[in-house]
């Protein structure tokens, strides 16, 4: 019983992180109709950040983070000035394709700086966890499953009661109905990438110390994300939560039950899984009768 | 002055011509309605308006202003709604969300937002027991009322209708009339696009009749009913005389 529950803590705490990663494939996804191949680079973005604010410059790790989250904000709005602003008028494809050429061209530029070493970032904290009897609740764990929780209640609280979230979901429903009504689109625009690269870069930042900083480190987490966004319901926001936490928690208890080495393929057999069986997705209705 | 004046307007989607050379006015107080056959080019012309699509060449003024050109956002804060074909409710929006999302043309406190968006449950009183229900669950004639309460929210000097009868039952397309006469008597001008040029005639104070881009013939409901080429042609149905009671 206590291995269960050690398993299902650490599988929801990484599960958290694919969460984050795939609420912004989904956000991006609602308001541009376009899959962001680029999500994971995010998070490897993140992570760096960290090394290089509080690693490599020896600041705060407070201070780092802050610092980590304005760089992510202003890259996401960069990002959406260079890579979809210019196409957006263009159909899902190029939009597509020019995702996928960023996220290989800021992995290769990491590399090129960085180098292909993996480094490692400390903790958030030294306070090791808490112990429930053979139940071991490790700090970093406990800060990624409050953090995410955070940000799950804000962007709920952001989306349904606040006019700037219902006008990002008038924009992710239809934009020309929602610029005849005034509505700034290209702002409701730069504002998803904006929060998009900051959600990536917070699951960069979390998932640091647990996992290496490499630039393998986007994609890693990216697949999970993407294959969490589909099981969830692609485009459904509590589905990418649910499928995140889902997929974390699979992986982990594949990788103790069954096999270490195949950790990674547990995630995609769930997908499978789903794909055959429930091609919506958990959610999926939702979004059929929104069509 | 002319509320809003159109010249030599043309507009195309790519390489089809939709407008080609049209010049049209509507007075302040107004309403005025285009018909035409299908592909006639008054849906284009509401688009061009709005700024849903640049227009080729030609002007538009409005409050003798030049606005051809401009973005849908800039030419609604100017006092410009436009209510398009099939009615556009967001799906996954309450009917109260999509109403208060209709004065983002304006700068506006939330409890005067709040305060627009009761005055628009009095004035549809229908709504007001679906006020928290999904754009996506509401009938044809729920939604005409709600896309025609959130324009009214940009609260718009010009109002432009595109086809708020179509696909909704008879009874429901009078009550859709009564509501655009009432809107009018409020001080808003309508431009109003629809098919069923009988009940149109029966509320405007004049009409253009178009016909694949050009205009072809303009003038009072009246005269309009009685040319016996344009209601051959584009108008169908009764004599005007046989309506009055529809006034």
């Amino acid at each position: 019983m206590a291995i269960i529950l050690q398993l299902l803590f650490t599988g929801l705490g990484i599960g958290a992180v694919y969460a984050l990663v795939a609420l912004g494939f989904v956000l991006i996804y609602r308001a541009t109709n376009v899959v962001n191949f680029a999500q994971g680079q995010f998070a490897m973005l993140g992570g760096y950040c960290m090394v290089i604010t509080t690693v490599d410059l020896g600041l705060p790790y407070w201070l780092g983070v802050v610092i980590s989250l304005v760089v992510m904000a202003l890259f996401g709005a960069l990002f959406n000035l260079g890579v979809y602003y210019p196409l957006r008028h263009r159909s899902f494809l190029p939009v597509v394709i020019s995702t996928i050429g960023a996220s290989i061209l800021i992995t290769n530029l990491v590399l090129a700086i960085y180098g292909p070493e993996p480094t490692t970032l400390p903790g958030m904290t030294d306070y090791p966890g808490i112990s429930f009897g053979a139940v071991f609740l490790d700090a970093q764990y406990l800060v990624i499953i409050a953090t995410t929780l955070a940000l799950v209640i804000l962007q709920y609280i952001f989306f349904e009661h606040t006019m700037v979230g219902k006008k990002m979901q008038a924009v992710s429903q239809d934009k020309e109905m929602a610029s005849l009504l005034g509505i700034n689109v290209t702002g409701m625009i730069m504002l998803t990438f904006t929060y998009s690269a900051v959600l990536g870069g917070i699951a960069g930042i979390l998932v640091a110390p647990i996992l290496f900083v490499s630039v393998g480190l986007g994609a890693q987490i990216a697949l999970k994300a993407f294959a969490a966004s589909i099981i969830g319901g692609f485009g459904d926001v509590p589905g990418a939560i649910v499928g995140g936490l889902l997929i974390g928690v699979a992986e982990t208890l594949g990788a103790f039950y069954i096999s270490v080495p195949y950790k990674d393929a547990f995630a995609f057999i769930l997908l499978f899984a789903f794909l055959l069986i429930r091609p919506q997705g958990i959610f999926g209705e939702k979004i059929a009768q929104k069509a | 002055m002319s509320l809003l004046e159109l010249s030599g307007l043309t507009a195309a989607y790519g390489a089809v011509a939709a407008l080609s050379g049209l010049d049209l006015a509507v007075e302040e107080g107004e309403i005025v309605t285009l018909l035409g056959a299908n592909g006639a080019g008054k849906s284009t012309t509401l688009r061009c308006i709005s700024g849903l699509l640049p227009p080729t060449g030609g002007e538009i003024r409005f409050a003798g202003a030049a606005i051809a050109g401009l973005s849908a956002e800039r030419v609604v804060r100017l006092g410009i709604a436009h209510v398009p074909e099939g009615r556009r409710i967001f799906p996954g929006l309450t009917v109260r969300e999509n109403i208060l999302l209709g004065a983002s043309n304006r700068r506006i406190a939330r409890a005067a937002l709040r305060r627009d968006a009761d005055e628009m449950f009095a004035l549809f009183p229908d709504l007001a027991r679906f006020a928290d229900t999904l754009g996506w669950m509401l009938s044809g004639g729920q939604q005409q009322m709600v896309a025609l309460a959130r324009g009214l929210m940009a609260r718009p000097r010009l109002l432009l209708l595109d086809e708020p009868s179509l696909g909704l039952a008879p009874l429901i397309v009078q009550q859709v009339f009564r509501i655009i006469a009432r809107i009018r008597e409020t001080g808003t001008t309508v431009l109003l696009v629809e098919q069923n040029a009988r009940l149109a005639l029966a509320i405007a104070d004049r009409g253009y009749v178009l016909e694949t881009g050009r205009l072809v013939v303009a003038g009072k409901p009246d005269a309009l009913w009685n040319n016996e080429d344009v209601r051959a042609a584009y108008l169908g149905g009764k004599r005007l005389s046989e309506e009055s009671g529809a006034r």
